[in-house]
């Protein structure tokens, strides 16, 4: 279980990484990704070691979130594109206080 | 009907306030003057139909809304819309080409449609309305060159000692109505008449009443404001602070004879105040060196004369002296100003002089003025003022020390109006401008003013005729009024009559002398201070009520740093923490998995 989750929080600290370090708005939402992802990981590995279905269910709940996730997140993404003509999520700061 | 006495002056003061601009110099002021007539014509037409009324039932909760033109009214409304008349067509003249000019015509005619109701008033509230209405307009009409610091200090100050009087009235109508109900004079005249034993409380009632009328009418001790007024143009003291509005206050307490008359030692008090402000007023008019200001403290003089006559129960002289003081002193305050006028603006008595021959209309008008003034014998100031001091004698609430200080005073009056009148118009001119007679749209109104001045005595010489008593009729309470013989009658108008020639005579036999006396120079000194009033007043009462309001002031602001230093420090906190909303997506997301990170830190380590 403990290879379960150490590879669960390594592709988490991948995500936690890209998010900090890269500007173009594509790549920050794929490491947001990895983030579920590996939260997922974890749980499918929790599920099988205690034999437990309901982490499965879970992660299932995790999945169709992403996948509404992606829909709102591209769109948004399109949306500064359009506006910006860039991606670069430092492009969009008119929110400074 | 009646309404249109009011109405005609309002829709001037409406039509000159609101289309000023549109309107060109002299027709603001021929409408208003029309209209001021128009007042004048309906007044008389309804009195000779024989009165009128309205009538508003529950104007306000309790309170009615009437207006009575009975014979008193009628007297007071005649005076106001004609004299105003006189004095709205010598404005033409006076206030040619100033700036102001309509809004001048527009604050006229609201004193006078505000004194019609005063005058008019059926009921004390409706009076008060009227009362506070021409407050109003005398603080604009003072403050009327408004640019002049000095013009709006005399204006507030105005203001501010009538507050004074105004309460009093506030007062006196509250506790008269707490005590029978109501505020119509109609009724309380019927209910006190009829009551047998009267509340020792309406003589209180009575005398807050008379403290209203002591502020209106510049009586002692609150006589400070007069003579400052006549920082406005000189029209404006003809018609407001000579003729009408300072008047007010005897005929409030004529208006009211039928509770006064009741109160011996109310009546006394007024009469008292009256001969005090009489003696005040002429001997204040000595130092004055500023041709209206002499003519000012006269006015307060003469005022206090009118008040000697109502407080011994005189009501009827009282208004009789009204109608002479109305023509002889507005007649004095509108040759003054026409040698103001002439002399372009100058104002200061050691400037004038020799204006005899400069200005000849203007001087007949003013000797005229001055004699009346002086009660030389047969013009209408003798007749009026002769009546007073025999009353002291005659009339319930009189007495022998009433009648020798009336008669002194009579003696100062007559030298000090001589005075005036030879420093302005005899020896040799001092001044410097070059001095022209005044145009006919000013001499004119002088001559009818001056003619009334003459003749109006004629209205009641006692003891040969005497048409105004039985003209006022049941209007005025009646009182038990000692009878003097023939002989007696006619000894006592003789005095009268020497005094004034005796004080003529000294007046210009003084003052034509080149060199003074040391004594009266003293004397002038401290008369031209007025007998240190206003420094007594600054003093006791404005001083302390400044530091007060400093203090209040300080006070305030203390209370205000507090909080002004409490919203300062929340928004300062804003500011810092608008820091962390840099608007960057990744800053955030930085702090979330900072504290994420510290929320993991927590978990793991924090509860074991």
């Amino acid at each position: 279980m403990n290879l379960y989750l150490i590879t669960s929080a390594l592709i988490f600290a991948i995500g936690v990484y890209g998010i900090l370090t890269r500007r173009q708005a594509i790549m920050v939402f794929l490491s947001v990704e990895l983030l579920l992802n590996a939260a997922n990981l974890a749980l499918v590995g929790i599920s099988s070691t205690l034999a437990d279905a309901s982490a499965q269910a879970v992660a299932f709940m995790v999945i169709a979130i992403a996948a509404a996730e992606v829909a709102v997140g591209l769109g948004i993404i399109v949306a500064v594109f359009r506006l910006k003509d860039t991606a670069s999520v430092d492009a969009a700061h008119e929110l400074k206080g | 009907m009646l309404w249109l006495t009011i109405i005609f002056p309002l829709l001037g003061f409406v039509l000159l306030g609101l289309f000023g601009r549109r309107i060109r110099e002299p027709v603001a002021g021929i409408l208003a003057s029309a209209l001021v007539l128009g007042s004048f014509l309906v007044v008389a037409y309804l009195y000779l139909q024989g009165g009128a009324e309205v009538w508003i039932e529950d104007w306000l909760p309790g309170i009615n809304f009437s207006l009575l033109l009975d014979p008193l009214a009628a007297y007071m409304s005649l005076i106001v819309t004609g004299i105003g008349f006189l004095i709205h067509v010598y404005s033409i003249g006076y206030m040619k080409g100033d700036p102001g000019f309509t809004r001048f015509f527009g604050y006229l005619n609201f004193f006078i449609a505000m004194m019609l109701i005063l005058v008019l008033a059926g009921n004390y509230a409706v009076m008060f309305i009227g009362w506070e209405g021409v407050g109003l307009a005398s603080f604009l009409l003072i403050g009327f060159w408004y640019q002049d610091l000095k013009n709006t200090d005399s204006a507030r100050k105005a203001f501010i000692v009538n507050r004074i009087g105004d309460l009093g009235f506030l007062l006196g109508m509250a506790l008269i109505y707490s005590l029978y109900g109501t505020l119509e004079i109609a009724e309380l005249r019927a209910v006190i008449g009829a009551a047998g034993a009267l509340p020792a409380a309406l003589g209180i009632g009575a005398m807050l009443l008379f403290v209203g009328a002591i502020g209106k009418s510049a009586q002692v001790p609150l006589m400070v404001w007069l003579p400052d007024a006549m920082a406005g143009p000189t029209p404006v003291s003809a018609l407001i602070h000579a003729a009408t509005m300072v008047t007010a206050g005897v005929y409030l307490v004529a208006r009211s004879s039928f509770i006064f008359s009741l109160f011996p030692w109310v009546s006394y008090t007024v009469a008292v105040i009256g001969l005090i402000t009489a003696l005040y007023g002429a001997l204040s008019a000595f130092g004055q060196n500023d041709i209206k200001r002499v003519v000012a403290y006269s006015t307060i003089s003469q005022l206090g004369y009118m008040f000697l006559a109502v407080g011994v129960g005189a009501y009827w002289i009282a208004l009789f002296h009204v109608l002479t003081h109305a023509f002889f002193k507005a007649l004095l305050f509108m040759t003054s100003g026409s040698v103001i006028h002439a002399l372009g603006g100058e104002q200061d008595l050691n400037q004038m002089g020799g204006l005899r021959k400069l200005m000849p209309q203007t001087h007949i008008q003013a000797l005229i003025g001055v004699l009346a003034l002086g009660g030389f014998p047969l013009l209408s100031g003798f007749w009026s003022k002769d009546q007073i001091i025999a009353a002291t004698l005659t009339y319930p609430f009189g007495g022998e020390i009433f009648y020798g200080l009336a008669i002194f005073t009579a003696l100062l009056t007559a030298i000090y109006a001589m005075r005036w009148y030879v420093l302005v118009f005899l020896g040799t001119y001092r001044g410097k401008a070059h001095p022209h007679e005044a145009p006919a749209v000013m001499t004119v109104p002088n001559w009818i003013l001056a003619i009334g001045a003459v003749f109006a005595g004629f209205l009641a010489p006692e003891p040969w005729g005497n048409f105004l008593e039985g003209f006022f009729g049941s209007t005025l309470a009646s009182l038990e009024v000692a009878h003097l013989e023939m002989n007696n009658e006619l000894l006592l108008i003789a005095v009268s009559a020497l005094v004034a020639l005796l004080g003529l005579w000294l007046g210009y036999w003084f003052f034509s002398r080149p060199q003074l006396p040391g004594w009266y120079q003293r004397f002038a000194a401290v008369s031209a201070q007025a007998f240190y009033a206003d420094t007594l007043y600054q003093s006791w009462f404005v001083i302390p009520a400044k530091a007060w309001s400093i203090a209040l002031s300080a006070f305030d602001r203390g209370v205000d740093f507090f909080y002004r230093g409490l919203a300062g420090a929340v928004a300062g906190l804003g500011r810092g923490l608008a820091w962390f909303q840099s608007g960057y997506a990744r800053g955030y997301a930085t702090w979330m998995f900072l504290g994420l990170f510290v929320l993991l830190l927590v978990g793991v380590w924090g509860f074991n």
